[in-house]
């Protein structure tokens, strides 16, 4: 799901004394390319500390509005500095208290993280920790749950996009959006259903719990399996393709469905 | 009966065996011989003899087998010395094998650019990969040696909070789809209700058993790892399945035992469950919870296999929580 669409131009302000290092370079190219506007705060001057990185960030809040912090709890190489990272939040929190801050940390758990949590929860700001060897995906993943904003379109694969503002789901051919007219009611819910769950991460499953609402008569699976099957006949349709029972929408061994993105 | 008493009763037993065997033994001179002169020759106290010694027998291999089908029961008398030491080996056995897999396959490129000049892209996207999926691994372990010595603690208070248990295993799913995917699995998760509200509790403690539990069903599971989150009036239940091909009823209650264990790694190096299992259970005792397993083995009728863990933890573990 690389795509500019998931960041939507979002500027994130990016506090790291470390952040020419390669581990978050890479994190900075991944914002890029999902279409987040990553702000790095770099103080100038000959002896950065972390007091500099503290007085920045805050000017960089006013300045720059962004839409959420990825903070780093501990700078440079002083002692003192070791938790600099949560007096910043601190200082975040007092001014903005609904600011979404996703914190870098290399002890995600433990007396480290402890003390960050017990430092933290004195503020009601938004706060998630992750470990900073966490992969690129990860952190924006995380990111994107913690700003929580819905998406105005879900893509699936590049073959469909989802609108669930206006109850509309689209086929792709080409680069020009056709509205499905057949797939509406209950059968766009079920399609909602399982795209905003395949949004949110990618192994979740939903299951037949949720979806009894769909079903009707005694043999309510049976009913919904019949209506899976109409919503993917109507979404094959509009692309000019048969999905088989191991693509798009799958039954996980009875459990529940979940939606994968389809092969181009 | 705690462990001592058990000794003792063995000794007991074999002792009352050794009186059977000695009066058996010396029935031709303690005893009167009856039916003398004839094939049935045989002194009435040797009858009495190996009763005693049967009885004896019995008693001792008895409790031999209970203290073996048990190994709770046996206490740990190992010095701190010798624990690091154990607890170093596992480490040391659970780090060689990520790591020569990257050095292998690193070597495989260097060879072949020092023959022939060049690497192929497909080579170096193998490696890439590699490095990639180890990462976790030793992640991983780093946390599992902090959590080791923190275990050693035992007056450490649990940090408390109000934590989204479904966000703490949807983390961990996104963490090991990506592993999953390049070893041919398909990894799901769910909750129900969907909407699963807040526990309290220890969120890095669960976290870290939930991920030691994935990380554990990812390397067994042959196609399929599903990680399902519940609720009771005053539990939350965490169930990992994966269906791999189970695991034995004699390894069973040695799967929570503290370290790598010489007949786990026997089996074959990919099995070796190292300290992620020993640590997951005892980090849900920690937590007032507790983790039990499951396993069926591909010999029934029906020929299917799998393993479940299944982790339960209180709803609400604060101290003046009413229990």
């Amino acid at each position: 799901m690389t795509s500019k669409n998931i960041g939507g131009g979002q500027k994130i302000l990016v506090v790291d004394d470390e952040h020419m290092s390669d581990l978050m370079r890479s994190v900075l190219r991944r914002l890029e390319t999902d279409g987040f506007k990553p702000v790095v705060v770099a103080p100038e001057g000959p002896h950065v500390t972390g007091d500099d990185y503290e007085t920045q960030t805050l000017f960089a809040m006013e300045t720059e509005r962004p839409s959420a912090v990825l903070l780093d709890v501990r700078f440079g190489e002083y002692d003192s500095d070791r938790f600099k990272g949560l007096s910043i939040l601190k200082k975040i929190a007092e001014r903005d208290s609904a600011m979404p801050v996703l914190m870098f940390t290399q002890y995600t758990q433990g007396p480290y993280r402890d003390t960050a949590v017990s430092a933290s929860l004195s503020v009601s700001a938004s706060v998630d920790f992750i470990d900073k060897l966490a992969s690129p995906e990860e952190v924006v993943l995380r990111l994107r749950r913690l700003i929580g904003s819905a998406p105005e379109t879900i893509k699936i694969g590049s073959l469909f996009e989802l609108d669930p503002e206006n109850a509309a789901v689209y086929a792709v051919n080409d680069g020009r959006r056709d509205l499905i007219r057949e797939i509406q009611g209950m059968k766009l819910e079920i399609l909602n259903e399982l795209a905003s769950a395949m949004y949110r991460s990618e192994g979740e499953l939903v299951p037949f719990s949720r979806l009894e609402r769909f079903s009707e008569g005694e043999d309510s699976r049976a009913s919904l399996r019949v209506r899976i099957r109409e919503l993917k006949v109507s979404l094959g349709k509009a692309v000019s393709r048969e999905f088989g029972a191991n693509e798009l929408i799958i039954n996980v061994r009875n459990r529940g469905y979940r939606l994968v993105n389809p092969t181009d | 009966m705690n462990y001592q008493t058990l000794k003792i009763l063995k000794y007991v037993g074999i002792a009352v065996a050794v009186i059977g065997l000695l009066f058996i033994l010396l029935s031709p001179l303690i005893g009167e011989s009856i039916s003398a002169g004839t094939l049935w020759y045989i002194e009435p106290i040797a009858y009495v003899g190996a009763g005693v010694f049967i009885l004896g027998a019995l008693i001792a291999f008895g409790i031999m087998q209970y203290v073996a089908s048990r190994p709770n029961v046996v206490p740990d008398d190992r010095t701190w010395s010798q624990v690091t030491q154990d607890y170093f080996d596992t480490f040391a056995h659970d780090m060689g094998r990520p790591l020569r897999r990257i050095l292998g396959k690193q070597r495989e490129a260097r060879a072949l650019l020092n023959e022939t000049g060049e690497v192929t892209q497909h080579m170096v996207g193998e490696l890439l990969d590699e490095i990639e999926n180890q990462a976790p691994n030793f992640r991983l372990m780093i946390e599992n040696v902090r959590v080791l010595v923190d275990l050693e603690d035992e007056s450490a208070a649990l940090a408390v909070e109000p934590v989204d248990a479904a966000a703490i295993v949807r983390n961990v799913s996104d963490r090991y789809t990506p592993i999953a995917r390049e070893r041919g699995l398909e990894l799901v998760w769910w909750c129900e209700p969907s909407e699963f509200g807040l526990v309290y509790g220890d969120g890095s403690a669960l976290d870290h058993v939930i991920t030691n539990l994935v990380d554990n069903a990812t390397k067994f599971a042959e196609g399929h790892v599903e990680i399902r989150l519940t609720r009771s009036d005053d539990s939350f239940l965490v169930r990992v399945w994966d269906d791999g091909a189970g695991i034995a009823d004699s390894h069973l209650a040695h799967v929570f035992d503290r370290g790598w264990t010489p007949e786990l790694s026997a089996r074959s190096e990919k099995q070796s469950s190292g300290l992620g299992l020993f640590i997951a259970s005892s980090l849900s005792q920690r937590c007032g919870g507790e983790l039990l397993v499951e396993s069926q083995q591909s010999n029934g009728a029906s020929g299917e296999h799998s393993t479940t863990f299944t982790l339960s933890l209180p709803l609400d573990n604060r101290p003046s929580a009413v229990k």
